[in-house]
Protein backbone atom coordinates (compact mmCIF):
# COMPACT_ATOMS: atom_id res chain seq x y z
CA UNK A 1 0.00 0.00 0.00
CA UNK A 2 2.65 2.31 0.77
CA UNK A 3 4.74 1.36 -2.35
CA UNK A 4 1.47 3.03 -4.13
CA UNK A 5 1.11 5.86 -2.02
CA UNK A 6 4.88 6.19 -2.83
CA UNK A 7 4.22 6.07 -6.68
CA UNK A 8 1.12 8.65 -6.23
CA UNK A 9 3.43 11.41 -4.68
CA UNK A 10 5.73 10.85 -7.31
CA UNK A 11 3.23 11.31 -9.39
CA UNK A 12 2.04 14.32 -7.87
CA UNK A 13 4.83 15.74 -8.00
CA UNK A 14 6.26 15.50 -11.09
CA UNK A 15 2.98 16.66 -12.65
CA UNK A 16 2.87 19.99 -10.52
CA UNK A 17 6.38 21.17 -11.84
CA UNK A 18 5.39 20.50 -15.70
CA UNK A 19 2.14 22.64 -15.02
CA UNK A 20 4.63 25.13 -13.39
CA UNK A 21 6.72 25.26 -15.71
CA UNK A 22 4.29 25.38 -18.16
CA UNK A 23 2.40 28.19 -16.88
CA UNK A 24 5.45 30.37 -16.65
CA UNK A 25 6.56 29.51 -20.17
CA UNK A 26 2.79 30.23 -21.84
CA UNK A 27 2.52 33.37 -19.71
CA UNK A 28 5.92 34.39 -20.54
CA UNK A 29 4.87 35.90 -23.75
CA UNK A 30 7.68 34.48 -25.90
CA UNK A 31 4.40 32.57 -27.51
CA UNK A 32 1.54 33.54 -28.79
CA UNK A 33 -1.23 32.17 -26.16
CA UNK A 34 -3.00 30.77 -29.22
CA UNK A 35 -0.52 28.56 -30.07
CA UNK A 36 0.27 27.18 -26.68
CA UNK A 37 -2.87 27.68 -24.28
CA UNK A 38 -1.97 27.55 -20.38
CA UNK A 39 -3.16 25.09 -18.41
CA UNK A 40 -5.51 27.21 -17.10
CA UNK A 41 -7.35 27.71 -20.57
CA UNK A 42 -6.90 24.13 -21.25
CA UNK A 43 -9.32 23.28 -17.96
CA UNK A 44 -11.56 25.95 -19.68
CA UNK A 45 -12.01 24.22 -23.16
CA UNK A 46 -11.97 20.66 -20.73
CA UNK A 47 -14.99 22.02 -18.94
CA UNK A 48 -16.63 23.81 -22.02
CA UNK A 49 -16.48 20.30 -23.90
CA UNK A 50 -17.77 18.71 -21.13
CA UNK A 51 -21.16 20.77 -20.64
CA UNK A 52 -21.40 20.61 -24.54
CA UNK A 53 -21.75 16.77 -23.77
CA UNK A 54 -18.97 16.35 -26.22
CA UNK A 55 -16.04 15.01 -24.04
CA UNK A 56 -17.98 12.08 -22.67
CA UNK A 57 -19.66 10.74 -25.89
CA UNK A 58 -16.33 10.93 -27.47
CA UNK A 59 -15.00 8.97 -24.87
CA UNK A 60 -17.37 6.37 -24.85
CA UNK A 61 -17.11 6.04 -28.78
CA UNK A 62 -13.70 5.90 -28.91
CA UNK A 63 -13.33 3.68 -25.96
CA UNK A 64 -15.63 1.68 -28.04
CA UNK A 65 -13.98 0.94 -30.86
CA UNK A 66 -10.82 0.42 -29.00
CA UNK A 67 -12.24 -2.57 -27.36
CA UNK A 68 -13.95 -4.18 -30.08
CA UNK A 69 -11.03 -3.66 -32.27
CA UNK A 70 -9.22 -4.87 -29.96
CA UNK A 71 -10.91 -8.20 -28.57
CA UNK A 72 -11.46 -8.90 -32.26
CA UNK A 73 -7.88 -8.79 -33.42
CA UNK A 74 -6.71 -10.24 -30.11
CA UNK A 75 -9.22 -12.80 -30.01
CA UNK A 76 -7.74 -14.09 -33.91
CA UNK A 77 -4.37 -13.16 -32.24
CA UNK A 78 -4.27 -15.19 -29.61
CA UNK A 79 -6.07 -18.25 -31.64
CA UNK A 80 -3.90 -18.01 -34.67
CA UNK A 81 -0.63 -17.50 -32.74
CA UNK A 82 -1.03 -21.05 -31.23
CA UNK A 83 -1.89 -22.91 -33.83
CA UNK A 84 1.02 -21.09 -36.26
CA UNK A 85 3.41 -21.77 -33.50
CA UNK A 86 2.22 -25.46 -32.36
CA UNK A 87 0.94 -26.86 -35.95
CA UNK A 88 2.78 -27.33 -38.64
CA UNK A 89 0.57 -26.94 -41.72
CA UNK A 90 -0.58 -23.90 -40.33
CA UNK A 91 2.57 -22.43 -39.75
CA UNK A 92 3.77 -23.26 -43.00
CA UNK A 93 0.74 -21.70 -44.52
CA UNK A 94 0.40 -19.09 -43.13
CA UNK A 95 3.65 -17.65 -40.97
CA UNK A 96 5.73 -16.26 -44.23
CA UNK A 97 2.37 -14.32 -45.35
CA UNK A 98 2.24 -12.79 -41.77
CA UNK A 99 5.87 -11.79 -41.76
CA UNK A 100 5.59 -9.75 -45.17
CA UNK A 101 1.93 -8.09 -43.11
CA UNK A 102 4.22 -7.08 -40.14
CA UNK A 103 5.77 -4.37 -41.91
CA UNK A 104 2.70 -2.81 -43.11
CA UNK A 105 1.95 0.40 -40.18
CA UNK A 106 -2.01 0.41 -39.76
CA UNK A 107 -1.94 3.89 -40.95
CA UNK A 108 -1.23 2.86 -44.37
CA UNK A 109 -4.55 0.71 -44.23
CA UNK A 110 -6.14 3.76 -43.41
CA UNK A 111 -7.58 4.79 -46.99
CA UNK A 112 -8.16 0.85 -47.63
CA UNK A 113 -10.33 0.77 -45.03
CA UNK A 114 -12.41 4.37 -45.70
CA UNK A 115 -13.24 2.33 -49.09
CA UNK A 116 -13.73 -1.12 -48.26
CA UNK A 117 -15.95 -0.21 -45.12
CA UNK A 118 -16.88 3.65 -45.29
CA UNK A 119 -16.54 6.40 -42.88
CA UNK A 120 -18.45 4.40 -40.28
CA UNK A 121 -17.02 1.86 -37.45
CA UNK A 122 -16.24 -0.92 -39.53
CA UNK A 123 -13.20 0.84 -41.07
CA UNK A 124 -12.25 1.58 -37.43
CA UNK A 125 -12.56 -1.81 -36.00
CA UNK A 126 -10.56 -3.08 -39.00
CA UNK A 127 -7.82 -0.72 -38.80
CA UNK A 128 -7.24 -1.53 -35.09
CA UNK A 129 -8.02 -5.02 -35.05
CA UNK A 130 -5.63 -5.13 -37.75
CA UNK A 131 -2.92 -3.83 -35.83
CA UNK A 132 -3.86 -5.65 -32.44
CA UNK A 133 -3.54 -9.20 -34.34
CA UNK A 134 -0.36 -8.70 -35.64
CA UNK A 135 1.25 -8.06 -31.88
CA UNK A 136 -0.51 -10.37 -30.13
CA UNK A 137 0.01 -13.10 -32.84
CA UNK A 138 3.48 -12.58 -32.96
CA UNK A 139 3.95 -12.58 -29.38
CA UNK A 140 1.66 -15.64 -28.50
CA UNK A 141 3.51 -17.01 -31.62
CA UNK A 142 7.23 -17.01 -29.76
CA UNK A 143 5.73 -18.13 -26.65
CA UNK A 144 4.18 -21.08 -27.59
CA UNK A 145 6.95 -21.86 -30.31
CA UNK A 146 9.33 -21.83 -26.91
CA UNK A 147 7.77 -23.53 -24.89
CA UNK A 148 10.76 -25.82 -22.40
CA UNK A 149 10.36 -29.37 -24.16
CA UNK A 150 10.35 -30.72 -20.23
CA UNK A 151 7.06 -29.41 -19.58
CA UNK A 152 6.22 -31.01 -22.78
CA UNK A 153 8.32 -34.27 -22.24
CA UNK A 154 6.86 -34.10 -18.23
CA UNK A 155 3.32 -33.72 -20.17
CA UNK A 156 3.32 -36.94 -22.45
CA UNK A 157 5.31 -39.18 -20.03
CA UNK A 158 2.31 -38.54 -17.33
CA UNK A 159 0.01 -39.52 -20.34
CA UNK A 160 -1.58 -36.34 -21.25
CA UNK A 161 -3.15 -36.52 -24.43
CA UNK A 162 -2.87 -33.61 -27.09
CA UNK A 163 -5.73 -32.15 -26.18
CA UNK A 164 -4.80 -31.70 -22.34
CA UNK A 165 -1.41 -31.12 -23.47
CA UNK A 166 -2.48 -28.07 -25.66
CA UNK A 167 -4.72 -26.65 -23.04
CA UNK A 168 -2.90 -27.46 -19.40
CA UNK A 169 0.72 -26.94 -20.66
CA UNK A 170 1.00 -25.40 -23.72
CA UNK A 171 -1.65 -22.36 -23.26
CA UNK A 172 -0.47 -21.56 -19.64
CA UNK A 173 3.48 -21.83 -20.32
CA UNK A 174 2.50 -19.27 -23.23
CA UNK A 175 0.43 -17.33 -20.86
CA UNK A 176 3.24 -14.66 -20.29
CA UNK A 177 4.37 -14.16 -24.05
CA UNK A 178 0.41 -13.82 -24.61
CA UNK A 179 0.25 -10.76 -22.05
CA UNK A 180 3.04 -9.23 -23.08
CA UNK A 181 1.27 -8.91 -26.71
CA UNK A 182 -2.00 -8.21 -24.94
CA UNK A 183 -0.05 -4.91 -23.36
CA UNK A 184 1.56 -4.07 -26.55
CA UNK A 185 -1.53 -4.67 -28.43
CA UNK A 186 -3.65 -2.38 -25.83
CA UNK A 187 -1.68 0.61 -26.48
CA UNK A 188 -1.30 -0.04 -30.04
CA UNK A 189 -5.13 -0.03 -30.51
CA UNK A 190 -5.23 3.51 -28.99
CA UNK A 191 -2.41 4.50 -31.82
CA UNK A 192 -4.30 2.67 -34.82
CA UNK A 193 -7.47 4.30 -33.25
CA UNK A 194 -6.38 7.98 -33.40
CA UNK A 195 -4.87 7.18 -37.02
CA UNK A 196 -8.10 6.08 -37.68
CA UNK A 197 -10.57 9.01 -36.44
CA UNK A 198 -7.95 11.40 -37.53
CA UNK A 199 -8.92 10.85 -41.32
CA UNK A 200 -12.57 10.04 -42.09
CA UNK A 201 -14.35 10.18 -38.70
CA UNK A 202 -17.36 12.51 -37.26
CA UNK A 203 -16.75 11.53 -33.52
CA UNK A 204 -13.84 10.17 -31.45
CA UNK A 205 -11.21 11.77 -29.89
CA UNK A 206 -9.21 11.38 -32.97
CA UNK A 207 -12.09 13.40 -34.52
CA UNK A 208 -12.12 16.12 -31.93
CA UNK A 209 -8.31 16.58 -32.56
CA UNK A 210 -8.52 17.09 -36.24
CA UNK A 211 -11.73 19.19 -35.81
CA UNK A 212 -9.76 21.28 -33.67
CA UNK A 213 -7.23 22.13 -36.01
CA UNK A 214 -9.58 23.25 -38.20
CA UNK A 215 -10.41 26.39 -36.12
CA UNK A 216 -7.08 26.35 -34.61
CA UNK A 217 -8.20 25.57 -31.35
CA UNK A 218 -4.80 24.67 -29.22
CA UNK A 219 -6.45 24.06 -26.18
CA UNK A 220 -9.35 21.68 -27.19
CA UNK A 221 -6.57 19.78 -29.05
CA UNK A 222 -4.34 19.38 -25.38
CA UNK A 223 -7.55 18.35 -24.10
CA UNK A 224 -7.82 15.72 -26.60
CA UNK A 225 -3.85 14.65 -25.91
CA UNK A 226 -4.20 14.43 -22.22
CA UNK A 227 -7.28 12.41 -22.87
CA UNK A 228 -5.56 9.55 -24.82
CA UNK A 229 -2.26 10.38 -22.55
CA UNK A 230 -4.53 9.59 -19.32
CA UNK A 231 -7.03 6.49 -20.86
CA UNK A 232 -3.37 4.44 -22.10
CA UNK A 233 -1.50 5.26 -19.02
CA UNK A 234 -5.07 3.37 -17.20
CA UNK A 235 -5.57 0.87 -19.89
CA UNK A 236 -1.39 -0.06 -19.06
CA UNK A 237 -1.78 -0.34 -15.90
CA UNK A 238 -4.76 -2.16 -15.78
CA UNK A 239 -3.27 -5.08 -18.01
CA UNK A 240 0.03 -4.87 -15.67
CA UNK A 241 -2.17 -5.43 -13.02
CA UNK A 242 -3.93 -8.56 -15.02
CA UNK A 243 -1.06 -9.96 -16.66
CA UNK A 244 0.36 -9.99 -12.90
CA UNK A 245 -3.02 -11.62 -11.18
CA UNK A 246 -3.61 -14.40 -14.12
CA UNK A 247 0.00 -15.32 -14.85
CA UNK A 248 1.09 -15.11 -11.28
CA UNK A 249 3.95 -17.86 -11.42
CA UNK A 250 6.20 -15.72 -13.73
CA UNK A 251 6.92 -13.19 -10.64
CA UNK A 252 7.25 -15.80 -7.94
CA UNK B 1 2.27 -52.11 -5.41
CA UNK B 2 5.00 -54.10 -8.00
CA UNK B 3 6.38 -56.07 -4.64
CA UNK B 4 7.88 -59.45 -5.05
CA UNK B 5 6.80 -59.35 -8.64
CA UNK B 6 8.14 -59.56 -12.17
CA UNK B 7 6.83 -56.09 -13.50
CA UNK B 8 9.42 -53.56 -14.40
CA UNK B 9 12.22 -55.54 -15.70
CA UNK B 10 14.06 -53.61 -18.49
CA UNK B 11 16.41 -55.47 -21.08
CA UNK B 12 18.95 -53.25 -23.21
CA UNK B 13 20.12 -55.26 -26.34
CA UNK B 14 22.89 -53.60 -28.04
CA UNK B 15 21.22 -50.47 -28.14
CA UNK B 16 23.30 -47.41 -29.88
CA UNK B 17 22.43 -43.77 -30.31
CA UNK B 18 24.37 -41.25 -32.82
CA UNK B 19 23.47 -37.99 -32.99
CA UNK B 20 24.64 -35.35 -35.84
CA UNK B 21 26.50 -33.16 -34.16
CA UNK B 22 26.33 -29.50 -35.12
CA UNK B 23 29.36 -29.34 -37.36
CA UNK B 24 27.66 -32.40 -39.07
CA UNK B 25 29.89 -34.84 -37.52
CA UNK B 26 28.39 -38.34 -36.26
CA UNK B 27 28.84 -38.45 -32.17
CA UNK B 28 28.32 -41.45 -30.76
CA UNK B 29 26.68 -40.92 -27.56
CA UNK B 30 26.06 -44.20 -26.84
CA UNK B 31 28.05 -47.53 -28.03
CA UNK B 32 26.04 -50.64 -28.47
CA UNK B 33 25.22 -51.17 -24.88
CA UNK B 34 23.89 -54.51 -23.20
CA UNK B 35 22.37 -54.20 -20.18
CA UNK B 36 19.60 -56.32 -18.29
CA UNK B 37 18.01 -54.33 -15.17
CA UNK B 38 15.81 -56.41 -12.80
CA UNK B 39 12.21 -55.89 -11.66
CA UNK B 40 12.49 -53.69 -8.70
CA UNK B 41 16.42 -53.13 -8.54
CA UNK B 42 17.56 -49.62 -7.87
CA UNK B 43 20.37 -49.21 -10.67
CA UNK B 44 22.39 -46.31 -11.24
CA UNK B 45 24.64 -44.77 -14.34
CA UNK B 46 26.96 -42.81 -13.04
CA UNK B 47 29.90 -40.80 -15.11
CA UNK B 48 31.24 -38.04 -16.13
CA UNK B 49 29.09 -35.37 -18.86
CA UNK B 50 29.03 -36.85 -22.23
CA UNK B 51 29.49 -40.78 -20.89
CA UNK B 52 25.73 -41.79 -22.54
CA UNK B 53 24.39 -41.36 -19.06
CA UNK B 54 21.37 -39.31 -20.25
CA UNK B 55 20.99 -40.70 -23.30
CA UNK B 56 20.96 -44.48 -22.27
CA UNK B 57 18.10 -42.76 -19.87
CA UNK B 58 16.19 -40.96 -22.66
CA UNK B 59 16.19 -43.70 -24.45
CA UNK B 60 14.40 -45.90 -21.70
CA UNK B 61 12.34 -42.58 -21.72
CA UNK B 62 11.17 -43.01 -25.52
CA UNK B 63 12.52 -39.95 -25.77
CA UNK B 64 15.66 -40.22 -27.71
CA UNK B 65 14.97 -43.20 -30.58
CA UNK B 66 18.15 -45.77 -30.62
CA UNK B 67 20.08 -46.14 -34.16
CA UNK B 68 20.14 -49.66 -33.59
CA UNK B 69 19.47 -52.31 -31.44
CA UNK B 70 16.38 -52.42 -28.92
CA UNK B 71 15.23 -51.66 -25.68
CA UNK B 72 12.24 -53.93 -23.91
CA UNK B 73 10.52 -53.16 -20.86
CA UNK B 74 8.72 -56.61 -19.66
CA UNK B 75 9.17 -58.15 -23.20
CA UNK B 76 7.73 -55.38 -25.27
CA UNK B 77 10.37 -52.94 -27.09
CA UNK B 78 9.85 -49.31 -26.15
CA UNK B 79 8.66 -46.98 -28.62
CA UNK B 80 8.21 -43.84 -27.27
CA UNK B 81 6.95 -41.74 -24.27
CA UNK B 82 4.98 -44.32 -22.17
CA UNK B 83 3.42 -42.98 -19.58
CA UNK B 84 4.27 -46.41 -17.33
CA UNK B 85 7.12 -44.99 -17.25
CA UNK B 86 7.55 -42.39 -14.45
CA UNK B 87 10.43 -39.52 -15.28
CA UNK B 88 11.95 -37.16 -12.28
CA UNK B 89 13.62 -34.62 -14.48
CA UNK B 90 16.73 -32.97 -14.00
CA UNK B 91 15.46 -29.50 -14.05
CA UNK B 92 12.01 -28.65 -12.05
CA UNK B 93 9.85 -29.91 -14.57
CA UNK B 94 6.88 -29.16 -12.06
CA UNK B 95 3.97 -27.28 -13.70
CA UNK B 96 4.25 -23.73 -11.86
CA UNK B 97 0.73 -22.97 -13.05
CA UNK B 98 -0.62 -25.40 -10.64
CA UNK B 99 -0.37 -25.87 -7.36
CA UNK B 100 1.58 -28.68 -5.65
CA UNK B 101 -2.16 -30.73 -5.70
CA UNK B 102 -2.45 -29.74 -9.14
CA UNK B 103 0.50 -31.10 -10.56
CA UNK B 104 -0.24 -34.85 -8.86
CA UNK B 105 -3.85 -34.44 -9.78
CA UNK B 106 -2.10 -33.98 -13.40
CA UNK B 107 -0.74 -37.26 -13.27
CA UNK B 108 -4.01 -38.96 -12.59
CA UNK B 109 -6.02 -37.74 -15.41
CA UNK B 110 -5.68 -40.71 -17.78
CA UNK B 111 -6.92 -43.06 -14.94
CA UNK B 112 -10.98 -43.54 -14.94
CA UNK B 113 -11.22 -43.07 -11.67
CA UNK B 114 -13.79 -40.69 -9.74
CA UNK B 115 -12.42 -36.80 -8.69
CA UNK B 116 -13.08 -37.97 -5.23
CA UNK B 117 -10.92 -40.91 -5.34
CA UNK B 118 -8.03 -38.67 -7.73
CA UNK B 119 -7.80 -36.21 -4.80
CA UNK B 120 -7.60 -38.76 -1.91
CA UNK B 121 -4.47 -40.56 -4.18
CA UNK B 122 -2.92 -36.69 -4.91
CA UNK B 123 -3.49 -36.14 -0.83
CA UNK B 124 -1.85 -39.34 0.18
CA UNK B 125 1.00 -39.26 -2.21
CA UNK B 126 2.21 -35.55 -1.12
CA UNK B 127 1.14 -36.56 2.48
CA UNK B 128 3.74 -39.57 1.57
CA UNK B 129 6.61 -36.90 0.99
CA UNK B 130 5.95 -35.17 3.88
CA UNK B 131 4.30 -32.13 2.00
CA UNK B 132 0.74 -32.07 4.39
CA UNK B 133 -0.50 -28.93 4.61
CA UNK B 134 1.33 -27.65 0.82
CA UNK B 135 -1.29 -29.22 -1.49
CA UNK B 136 -2.87 -25.71 -2.07
CA UNK B 137 1.08 -24.50 -2.61
CA UNK B 138 2.28 -23.63 -6.29
CA UNK B 139 6.03 -24.39 -6.69
CA UNK B 140 7.31 -21.22 -7.26
CA UNK B 141 6.74 -20.89 -3.29
CA UNK B 142 8.29 -23.86 -2.48
CA UNK B 143 11.88 -24.54 -2.01
CA UNK B 144 14.05 -26.91 -4.50
CA UNK B 145 13.92 -29.76 -2.34
CA UNK B 146 10.03 -29.04 -1.74
CA UNK B 147 9.78 -29.12 -5.65
CA UNK B 148 11.33 -32.47 -6.17
CA UNK B 149 9.06 -33.95 -3.42
CA UNK B 150 6.48 -32.87 -5.24
CA UNK B 151 7.86 -34.17 -8.07
CA UNK B 152 8.76 -37.79 -6.33
CA UNK B 153 4.72 -38.06 -5.72
CA UNK B 154 3.40 -36.82 -8.83
CA UNK B 155 5.40 -39.57 -10.30
CA UNK B 156 5.03 -42.27 -7.49
CA UNK B 157 1.30 -41.60 -7.47
CA UNK B 158 0.59 -43.17 -11.00
CA UNK B 159 2.65 -47.07 -9.29
CA UNK B 160 4.73 -46.57 -12.80
CA UNK B 161 6.21 -49.73 -13.44
CA UNK B 162 9.56 -48.20 -13.94
CA UNK B 163 10.87 -44.67 -12.61
CA UNK B 164 13.86 -42.80 -14.21
CA UNK B 165 15.78 -40.34 -12.62
CA UNK B 166 18.07 -37.14 -14.62
CA UNK B 167 19.66 -36.02 -11.72
CA UNK B 168 17.25 -35.13 -10.11
CA UNK B 169 19.18 -33.81 -6.99
CA UNK B 170 21.80 -32.34 -8.83
CA UNK B 171 20.76 -28.58 -7.82
CA UNK B 172 20.30 -29.32 -4.21
CA UNK B 173 22.47 -28.35 -1.41
CA UNK B 174 24.32 -31.00 0.45
CA UNK B 175 21.78 -31.41 3.30
CA UNK B 176 18.55 -31.46 1.42
CA UNK B 177 20.37 -33.92 -1.12
CA UNK B 178 20.84 -36.19 2.00
CA UNK B 179 16.77 -35.77 3.02
CA UNK B 180 15.55 -36.54 -0.62
CA UNK B 181 17.88 -39.76 -0.36
CA UNK B 182 16.17 -41.06 2.70
CA UNK B 183 12.28 -39.92 1.28
CA UNK B 184 13.04 -41.37 -1.96
CA UNK B 185 14.49 -44.78 -0.29
CA UNK B 186 11.46 -45.05 1.94
CA UNK B 187 9.08 -44.74 -0.84
CA UNK B 188 11.24 -47.03 -3.16
CA UNK B 189 10.73 -49.44 -0.08
CA UNK B 190 7.24 -48.75 -0.20
CA UNK B 191 6.64 -49.47 -3.46
CA UNK B 192 9.89 -51.40 -5.31
CA UNK B 193 9.39 -49.80 -8.19
CA UNK B 194 12.71 -50.19 -10.71
CA UNK B 195 14.84 -47.68 -10.59
CA UNK B 196 16.96 -46.12 -13.04
CA UNK B 197 18.72 -43.23 -11.27
CA UNK B 198 21.36 -41.00 -13.81
CA UNK B 199 24.01 -39.24 -11.57
CA UNK B 200 27.60 -37.79 -11.56
CA UNK B 201 27.62 -38.07 -7.71
CA UNK B 202 29.37 -41.64 -6.27
CA UNK B 203 27.88 -41.30 -2.81
CA UNK B 204 24.76 -40.46 -3.92
CA UNK B 205 24.98 -43.50 -6.43
CA UNK B 206 26.16 -46.18 -3.35
CA UNK B 207 23.90 -44.76 -0.79
CA UNK B 208 20.75 -45.21 -2.96
CA UNK B 209 21.27 -48.34 -5.41
CA UNK B 210 22.07 -52.09 -5.40
CA UNK B 211 23.51 -52.01 -8.50
CA UNK B 212 26.15 -49.08 -10.34
CA UNK B 213 27.11 -48.96 -13.84
CA UNK B 214 29.61 -46.90 -14.24
CA UNK B 215 30.33 -45.00 -17.70
CA UNK B 216 33.17 -43.02 -19.66
CA UNK B 217 32.88 -40.85 -22.65
CA UNK B 218 34.19 -40.61 -26.16
CA UNK B 219 32.09 -43.19 -27.36
CA UNK B 220 29.72 -43.15 -24.29
CA UNK B 221 29.97 -47.05 -22.63
CA UNK B 222 29.26 -48.65 -19.62
CA UNK B 223 33.19 -49.42 -18.09
CA UNK B 224 32.21 -51.76 -14.80
CA UNK B 225 29.52 -52.49 -13.24
CA UNK B 226 29.66 -52.62 -9.21
CA UNK B 227 27.18 -54.50 -7.18
CA UNK B 228 26.38 -52.38 -3.83
CA UNK B 229 26.82 -54.94 -0.83
CA UNK B 230 25.93 -52.40 2.00
CA UNK B 231 22.50 -53.57 4.16
CA UNK B 232 19.55 -51.33 3.81
CA UNK B 233 18.60 -49.33 5.13
CA UNK B 234 21.03 -46.98 4.72
CA UNK B 235 22.30 -43.99 6.09
CA UNK B 236 24.78 -41.77 5.40
CA UNK B 237 26.27 -41.52 8.99
CA UNK B 238 26.60 -45.52 8.73
CA UNK B 239 29.08 -46.32 6.30
CA UNK B 240 30.54 -49.32 6.25
CA UNK B 241 35.13 -50.05 4.97
CA UNK B 242 33.01 -51.58 2.00
CA UNK B 243 31.66 -48.78 1.28
CA UNK B 244 34.62 -46.63 1.05
CA UNK B 245 36.90 -48.97 -0.45
CA UNK B 246 33.86 -48.97 -3.60
CA UNK B 247 33.51 -45.39 -3.34
CA UNK B 248 37.41 -45.03 -4.22
CA UNK B 249 37.95 -47.35 -6.61
CA UNK B 250 34.69 -45.56 -8.88
CA UNK B 251 36.96 -42.52 -8.25
CA UNK B 252 39.56 -43.78 -9.34
CA UNK B 253 37.62 -45.35 -11.96
CA UNK B 254 36.09 -42.35 -13.18
CA UNK B 255 39.50 -40.60 -13.23
CA UNK B 256 41.42 -42.79 -16.03
CA UNK B 257 42.30 -41.12 -19.32
CA UNK B 258 39.43 -42.76 -20.71
CA UNK B 259 37.08 -40.92 -18.49
CA UNK B 260 38.19 -37.43 -18.73
CA UNK B 261 36.67 -34.93 -15.21
CA UNK B 262 33.93 -33.03 -16.13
Amino acid sequence: MSEVLKKIGQLVISLTGVVIIWSLFANSGFISQKLFPTPGQILRAAIDLYQDGVLMSDLQISLTRAAVGFSIGASLGIALGLLTARVKVVSVALEPFLNLLRPIPAIALVPVAIVWFGIGEGSKYFVISYTVFLAVWLNTHAGASDVASTYIRAARSLGASKTREFFEVIIPASAPMIFVGLRLGAALAFLSLVAAELSGASSGIGFRLQDARQFIRTDRMFVGLIQLGILGALLDAAFAYLGRRLVHWENA
Amino acid sequence: MNAQTDIGRIDIKEAEVTFKSPGGDRVEALAATDLVIDPGSFVSLIGPSGCGKSTMLNAVGGFVPLTSGVIELDGEPVKGINPDVGVVFQQYALFPWFTALGNVMFALKRFKISKQERLERAYAALKEVGLEGRERTYPGQLSGGMRQRVALARVFVTSPKVLLMDEPFGALDAQTRVAMHEILLRIWEAHRTTVLFVTHDVDEALILSDCAHIMSAGPGRIIETMDVKQERPRHVDNIGPDFLEARNHIIRLLRQPGGKDH
